[in-house]
């Protein structure tokens, strides 16, 4: 057993809080750098989790102690927890507001469209007539997609990409005029239905290894399929179906 | 225009996806330790099974999941990880230790009392051993070798399979494995350091269901020229 496990039961909260934090405050500040990039912010998120971790004589430490079994390896846990911590922090500290940070680095153009696609949600035709009418800038329809793409690889890259995936940041950019001929809602509700068919394994995977990106072995993982390769072959079979449902829709040559 | 890159065909397919609204979590949504539990793929096949079913339609849990299982993958992540667990490993070192000299004193006491193999209820349950049961004998890797990615052991007759075990100087296993066959490869993903000293040993499982181990066999790494 775990020393400050061992001093957590035994009701000496302020040991086992010492035991817990030599052994693991590396692991907590790495788990924090993976998230935030400025030293302010590591060093502010880290009082913050241990504030939170110690709280009412370390109850969320007690609280996995005292499972009955436990399902995770504690240190998957403790990534988890601060995690969530981190991203909360972030998300009462800033909000929104963490995006035009983001923004404040990028050249001017791609600082706009960053401003007029993600902080407004404006759709892409939306911002291109914005930017011709009001910004005077001549620029093809084609010429701005591929600001849109360049803009988006920049924001959503690394550690600062991170967070801001966390807070609901950028969707990435489509590549021609007819993805906006339908609306959000709908092309989500059209995609909905299309998943609507897949089992819940075959749907976590293909939004994990499509949108959240995931490699292919991590998703094996969490499905509990036995390797990559089987994740492809779901993913690609659950595409195909999805790709016969949606065969009357505009998304069809995407899947 | 600079850096024109073209969308990737799957970020098309992904800005379907994406709506540009913020989830709302739910009574439903999974815990730290479930969602720890699902990035590291040990939740038992019925837990997962119910977790799945919220995860695929709950968008904030499905990122929480993804983003622990980025977070596990990180280089400085991974690092502090191993060297927790590998502290954990030498904790148990040093209580084998601790514990294999009281076993081996505990054998021998046992050895030197009077033997009951009659009793009605050892001879009920258990039946008597064999004189010729034999166990396996390592072959290789012994001593030095260039390239420990084979380990090979004599058959034992009707034996039915195999374990192998390979653990580091601290007695933490680094990996085990079990086949009917008296060979067996050391996968990639271990990888052995010139610098340490190393034991394996494998056992048989014959018939009757029971196992009996070789020696444990030392071996290290040949520096390369």
């Amino acid at each position: 057993m775990d020393d400050w496990v061992a001093e957590l039961q035994r009701g000496r909260f302020d040991a086992a809080w010492d035991l817990f934090l030599d052994r693991y405050r590396r692991l907590i500040f790495a788990a924090i750098r993976h998230y935030a990039q400025d030293y302010d912010d590591v060093m502010d998120v880290f009082a913050r989790v241990c504030e939170a971790l110690r709280a009412d004589e370390s109850r969320r430490l007690r609280s996995w102690v005292e499972q009955p079994e436990h399902r995770a390896r504690f240190s998957t846990w403790l990534v988890t927890v601060v995690r969530n911590l981190t991203v909360d922090w972030f998300r009462h500290r800033d909000g929104r507001q963490r995006l035009s940070t983001v923004a404040a680095e990028l050249p001017p153009l791609r600082r706009r469209i960053f401003e007029l696609l993600f902080l407004n949600k404006r759709s892409h035709v939306e911002s291109y007539e914005q930017l011709k009418s009001s910004d005077g800038l001549d620029l093809t329809f084609g010429q701005f997609l591929s600001e849109v793409s360049a803009t988006y690889r920049v924001v959503s890259g690394g550690r600062r990409g991170r967070i801001l995936r966390e807070l609901g940041g950028p969707p990435p950019p489509v590549a021609d005029v007819e993805d906006e001929s339908a609306t959000v809602s709908e092309r989500r509700e059209e995609l909905e239905a299309a998943l609507g068919i897949l089992s819940p394994d075959e749907r976590v995977a293909v939004e994990l290894y499509v949108v959240e990106e995931m490699p292919a072995d991590a998703v094996a993982k969490v499905v509990g399929w036995p390797n990559a390769k089987a994740v492809y072959n779901h993913v690609y079979r659950a595409l195909a179906a999805m790709r016969t449902r949606l065969e009357q829709a505009d998304l069809r040559a995407d899947l | 225009m600079s850096d024109p890159q073209p969308p990737q065909p799957l970020d098309r397919l992904r800005s379907h996806f994406h709506t540009g609204e913020t989830p709302v979590p739910s009574p439903d949504c999974l815990d730290a330790d479930t969602v720890a539990a699902l990035a590291d793929g040990t939740l038992d096949a019925a837990r997962r099974a119910h977790a799945l079913g919220h995860v695929a339609t709950c968008a904030l849990c499905r990122r929480a999941v993804a983003s622990v299982a980025e977070a596990l993958a990180d280089g400085p992540i991974t690092h502090e990880v191993e060297i927790i667990e590998g502290r954990r490993r030498r904790l148990r070192g040093q209580l084998l230790k601790v514990v294999t000299p009281l076993a081996a004193a505990a054998a021998l006491v046992l050895l030197l009392l009077p033997r009951h193999d009659n009793h009605p209820l050892v001879s009920t349950l258990r039946g008597p051993l064999k004189a010729d049961t034999d166990a396996p004998a390592p072959i290789g890797p012994r001593a030095t070798a260039a390239r420990p990615d084979r380990f090979v052991w004599t058959a034992v007759a009707h034996a039915q399979r195999y374990r192998l075990r390979l653990y580091d100087a601290e007695g933490g296993v680094l990996w085990t494995d079990e086949t009917s066959d008296t060979a067996a490869a050391l996968p990639k993903s271990v990888k052995l350091s010139p610098r340490s000293r190393y034991f394996w040993k494998v056992e048989a499982q014959t018939e009757s269901g029971r196992w009996s181990g070789s020696e444990l066999v030392e071996f290290g790494v040949e520096t390369s020229p």
